[in-house]
C-alpha cells in the first residue's frame, strides 16, 4: 500500500483512479497504532474497557481519559487520536442533550452513533468565504455503548464514518488477537461480572505490562445504574477475583 | 374592565315542574380583590317571586330597595298579589326610564304564576341592564359567569324536574360554573320555590 | 371635486397578520382510550367562510392533534408537525411517541415565542404505556397532561360541564365508594356530543359539523360503539394503536 504512494495522497477529498481515498484508509490504519479496546454487549447491559499505556512512573494514570460518558444510558471507550474523539464526544452529547430537550426521551444509541458518523466525512468540507471546520479525517475509532427500548447495543465506528453494531468488539494495536478471544468466548447469556472479568482477561493477553487497577478501566452501562465509569476500588475487586 | 364586573357575582333562574329555582354566588369584590363572602344577590319580593340582582353592588342594593318601595307601594294601592309577569313589565319599565344611565344590573326573576284555575305556573324571566325583557321556558342566567353557566345549564336541564332534581340541577349549575369564573364563588345561596312553599340552602363551595 | 382635505393630514394603516376563526375543540382520556373532537364550522365575525374545515387532524396511529384559533397559522402548523415526524421516522426508525410529540410540539410553538401561532393546541393519543392522555398547549407552548380539555370559542362552555362530568366536581360520591377515575368509551362519547350540542346552542361560532376521533390502546376493542352511526376506522394497521372518527351533524343556525 504505502509502495503505491500518489499525488491522491495529499487530497482529502480527491479520490484515486482506484476508487480509494488515501487519507481515510490510512486514518484507519491509525487506530491500529492505538491502545487497544474492549466492549462486550449481555443481556442487561455493555461492559468497555481498555488499556491505559503508562509511559512513565511519573505520569498520573488517572489523567488518562479514553471512556467518556455521553448521556446517563450512553458511554463511549475509543483508540487511536483521543484528541480527536472528544469532538466527537462533544457532538454526541450535545446531540442526546438536544433530543432530549426536544422529544423528551432518551435518544436511541444507534441514532447518537449516526450523529457522530455524520461528522466523520466532515473534513475538507467548507462553505464560501467560510473556513473548512476540520482539514482532515478524525484519527479514532469508537466503541458506543448503551441503552434504549431496544436493549442493550454496543457499536463500532471509524473514521470512514462507517458504523457497525456488535455483540463484542475489540479495536486498537491488541485487536486482531483480542477480537478472536472475544469470539471464543461471547455467548448470548453472559452476566455483567462474566463480562467484566472477560473484557479483563482479554486485555491482559494482550497487554504487555503486567495488568493492573492502575493501567485499565473499566466502565459499563446498565439497565439499572446506566452509565457508570468503575472506580479503582471496584476494579481492583474484579482484578483479584479474576 | 367593564363596570358590571367590578363587584364580580352570578345569578341563574330554573324552571322545573310546578317549582322554579334560582340562585347566587356570596362573592362580593372590587375588582381581583375579594371584600366580603356573604353578598347575598337575591331577594325576595313576594312569597312566591324572587329577584336576583347581579351586577355593580351599588345599584344591587339600589334597585333592591327601589322594588321594596315599589311592590309595597303595589299592594297598598291595588290590595292583590303581586303576579310575577305583572313584576317583570314593573322592572322593564323602570329600568328602561335610565335608557341612557341605567342601572349596571341584570335582573333575574323567578316565581309562581296564579293562573285562572287557582294552580300554579313557574315563571322565570330576566332583563337586560335597560330592562329587555327574556322569557325562556327553561333557564335565565346572568353576571360574570354567564357564559359558563350558559353551557352548564345546556348540558345539565331538563324538562319537569320535580323541586329536589332541580336543586341539584342548579346547584350543580351554579357551582361548576363560578369555580370556572374569578369572579364569582366564596359559597352559594338556593331558593327551591313550591305552591306552598321556599326552602334556602345555603351551599359551601370552593373558598380559592 | 373629491374632498382631499382628508390627505392634509398624517394617515396611519396597519396590518393585522390574525384572525380569529371560531369554533372549539375538546379531548377526553380514557383508562386505553382517547377521544378529541372539534366542530368544523369556520368563521370570521358574523360571517360562515365553510360549514366544513376539519381541526382535528390524525398524527399517526397513536397520536391525533386539534388545533383553533386562527385557522390559517393553524394549518401551517399541523402541516409542520406531520414534516417533523416524517423526519423523526426516517431519522429514528419509529413512529414519535405521543410525550415526544407533545415536547416537540412545545419547542416548535415555543421557537415562535415573539410572533407566535395563534392557536390553542389539544394533543390525544395514547402513551407508551398502553394509557390514554390528553396534552394541552397554549399559544407559545405552555404544556400540560391532563385528563380532559376544552379549547376555542366555547371553552368557557364546555370546561365547567367537563369539570362536573369527567373530574365529578362538587359531587360527593355515595359513603364508602368513589368516582370513577376513567369512564367508559360510551359515556365520554355522550358528553362530547352533549357539549358540542350544548356549545352549538349558545355559541354562534360553533356548529355545523362535529368530527369526534377516537384513539384505541393496542388489543382493545371499541367497548360495543362499534354499530355507531358514522364511525370509520383510519388505521394504518390492525395490530397496533387504531383509530376511528365519528362524524355527526350539528345544527346550522
Amino acid at each position: 500500500m504505502f509502495l503505491t504512494r500518489s499525488e491522491y495522497d495529499r487530497g482529502v477529498n480527491t479520490f484515486s483512479p482506484e476508487g480509494r481515498l488515501f487519507q481515510v484508509e490510512y486514518a484507519i490504519e491509525a487506530i491500529k497504532l492505538g491502545s487497544t479496546t474492549v466492549g462486550i454487549r449481555t443481556p442487561t447491559g455493555v461492559v468497555l474497557g481498555v488499556e491505559k499505556r503508562v509511559q512513565s512512573p511519573l505520569l498520573e494514570a488517572s489523567s488518562i481519559e479514553k471512556i467518556m460518558e455521553i448521556d446517563t444510558h450512553l458511554g463511549c471507550a475509543m483508540s487511536g487520536l483521543t484528541a480527536d474523539a472528544r469532538t466527537m464526544v462533544d457532538h454526541a452529547r450535545v446531540t442526546s442533550q438536544n433530543h432530549a430537550f426536544t422529544y423528551d426521551e432518551r435518544i436511541k444509541v444507534e441514532s447518537v452513533t449516526q450523529a457522530v458518523c455524520d461528522l466523520a466525512l466532515r473534513f475538507g468540507e467548507s462553505v464560501h468565504d467560510e473556513d473548512a471546520m476540520m482539514s482532515r479525517p478524525f484519527g479514532v475509532a469508537l466503541l458506543i455503548a448503551g441503552i434504549d427500548e431496544l436493549g442493550p447495543q454496543l457499536y463500532h465506528t471509524d473514521p470512514s464514518g462507517t458504523f457497525v453494531r456488535y455483540d463484542a468488539k475489540a479495536i486498537g494495536s491488541g485487536s486482531e488477537a483480542a477480537q478472536s478471544e472475544l469470539q471464543d468466548k461471547w455467548h448470548k447469556q453472559m452476566t455483567i461480572p462474566e463480562a467484566q472479568k472477560q473484557v479483563l482477561r482479554v486485555l491482559k493477553q494482550v497487554m504487555e505490562e503486567k495488568l493492573d487497577q492502575h493501567n485499565v478501566q473499566l466502565a459499563q452501562v446498565t439497565v439499572d445504574k446506566g452509565f457508570e465509569i468503575l472506580d479503582e476500588k471496584t476494579l481492583k475487586e474484579i482484578i483479584d477475583d479474576m | 374592565m367593564s363596570i358590571m364586573d367590578h363587584n364580580g357575582g352570578s345569578v341563574i333562574a330554573m324552571a322545573g315542574k310546578d317549582c322554579v329555582a334560582i340562585a347566587s354566588d356570596l362573592r362580593l369584590g372590587a375588582g381581583a380583590q375579594t371584600i366580603a363572602m356573604n353578598f347575598e344577590k337575591v331577594f325576595p319580593v313576594t312569597d312566591r317571586l324572587y329577584m336576583g340582582l347581579p351586577g355593580l353592588a351599588t345599584d344591587v342594593i339600589t334597585l333592591r330597595e327601589k322594588f321594596r318601595y315599589l311592590t309595597n307601594m303595589f299592594h297598598i294601592k291595588e290590595s292583590r298579589p303581586l303576579q310575577p309577569s305583572t313584576f317583570a313589565h314593573l322592572l322593564s319599565s323602570t329600568l328602561y326610564e335610565r335608557r341612557f344611565g341605567p342601572y349596571f344590573c341584570e335582573p333575574v326573576l323567578a316565581g309562581l304564576e296564579l293562573t285562572p284555575s287557582g294552580t300554579y305556573q313557574p315563571y322565570i324571566a330576566g332583563t337586560d341592564l335597560i330592562g329587555c325583557l327574556n322569557f325562556a321556558k327553561d333557564f335565565i342566567v346572568a353576571g360574570t359567569a354567564s357564559d359558563k353557566l350558559f353551557g352548564v345549564a345546556e348540558g345539565l336541564w331538563e324538562p319537569d324536574l320535580g323541586p329536589e332534581d332541580l336543586f341539584e340541577t342548579i346547584s350543580q349549575t351554579l357551582l361548576n360554573s363560578v369555580d370556572r369564573d374569578a369572579y364569582s364563588g366564596w359559597g352559594a345561596i338556593v331558593h327551591v320555590i313550591t305552591a306552598d312553599k321556599v326552602v334556602t340552602r345555603t351551599l359551601k363551595g370552593r373558598m380559592d | 371635486m373629491p374632498d382631499m382635505s382628508v390627505l392634509a393630514g398624517p394617515q396611519q394603516h396597519q396590518f393585522n397578520p390574525y384572525a380569529e376563526n371560531g369554533g372549539t375543540i375538546l379531548a377526553i382520556a380514557g383508562a386505553d382510550f382517547t377521544v378529541v373532537a372539534g366542530d368544523t364550522r369556520q368563521s370570521e365575525g358574523y360571517s360562515i367562510q365553510t360549514r366544513y374545515a376539519p381541526k382535528v387532524f390524525r398524527l399517526t396511529d397513536r397520536a391525533v392533534l386539534a388545533v383553533n384559533g386562527f385557522a390559517a397559522d393553524g394549518n401551517m402548523f399541523v402541516k409542520k408537525v406531520k414534516q417533523r415526524l416524517e423526519w423523526y421516522r426516517h431519522a429514528h426508525a419509529k413512529d414519535m411517541p405521543l410525550r415526544a410529540i407533545a415536547r416537540l410540539i412545545q419547542t416548535m410553538l415555543y421557537a415562535q415565542r415573539f410572533f407566535p401561532y395563534y392557536v390553542y393546541n389539544i394533543l390525544g393519543g395514547i402513551e407508551e404505556d398502553g394509557s390514554g392522555a390528553v396534552y394541552s398547549f397554549d399559544p407559545v407552548g405552555s404544556y400540560e397532561r391532563e385528563a380532559c380539555r376544552a379549547a376555542g370559542a366555547a371553552q368557557s362552555l364546555v370546561q365547567p360541564f367537563l369539570d362536573n362530568q369527567i373530574y365529578f366536581k362538587n359531587q360527593t360520591a355515595a359513603p364508602g365508594q368513589s368516582h370513577p377515575t376513567h369512564l367508559p368509551l360510551s359515556d365520554v362519547l355522550s358528553i362530547v356530543i352533549d357539549s358540542f350540542t350544548s356549545a352549538t346552542e349558545r355559541h354562534i361560532e360553533v356548529g355545523d359539523g362535529l368530527e369526534i376521533y377516537i384513539v384505541l390502546a393496542k388489543g382493545r376493542s371499541l367497548q360495543g360503539v362499534e354499530g355507531l352511526r358514522g364511525l370509520r376506522e383510519m388505521s394504518s394497521r390492525e395490530d397496533g394503536e387504531r383509530v376511528f372518527v365519528l362524524q355527526r351533524e350539528l345544527k346550522k343556525d
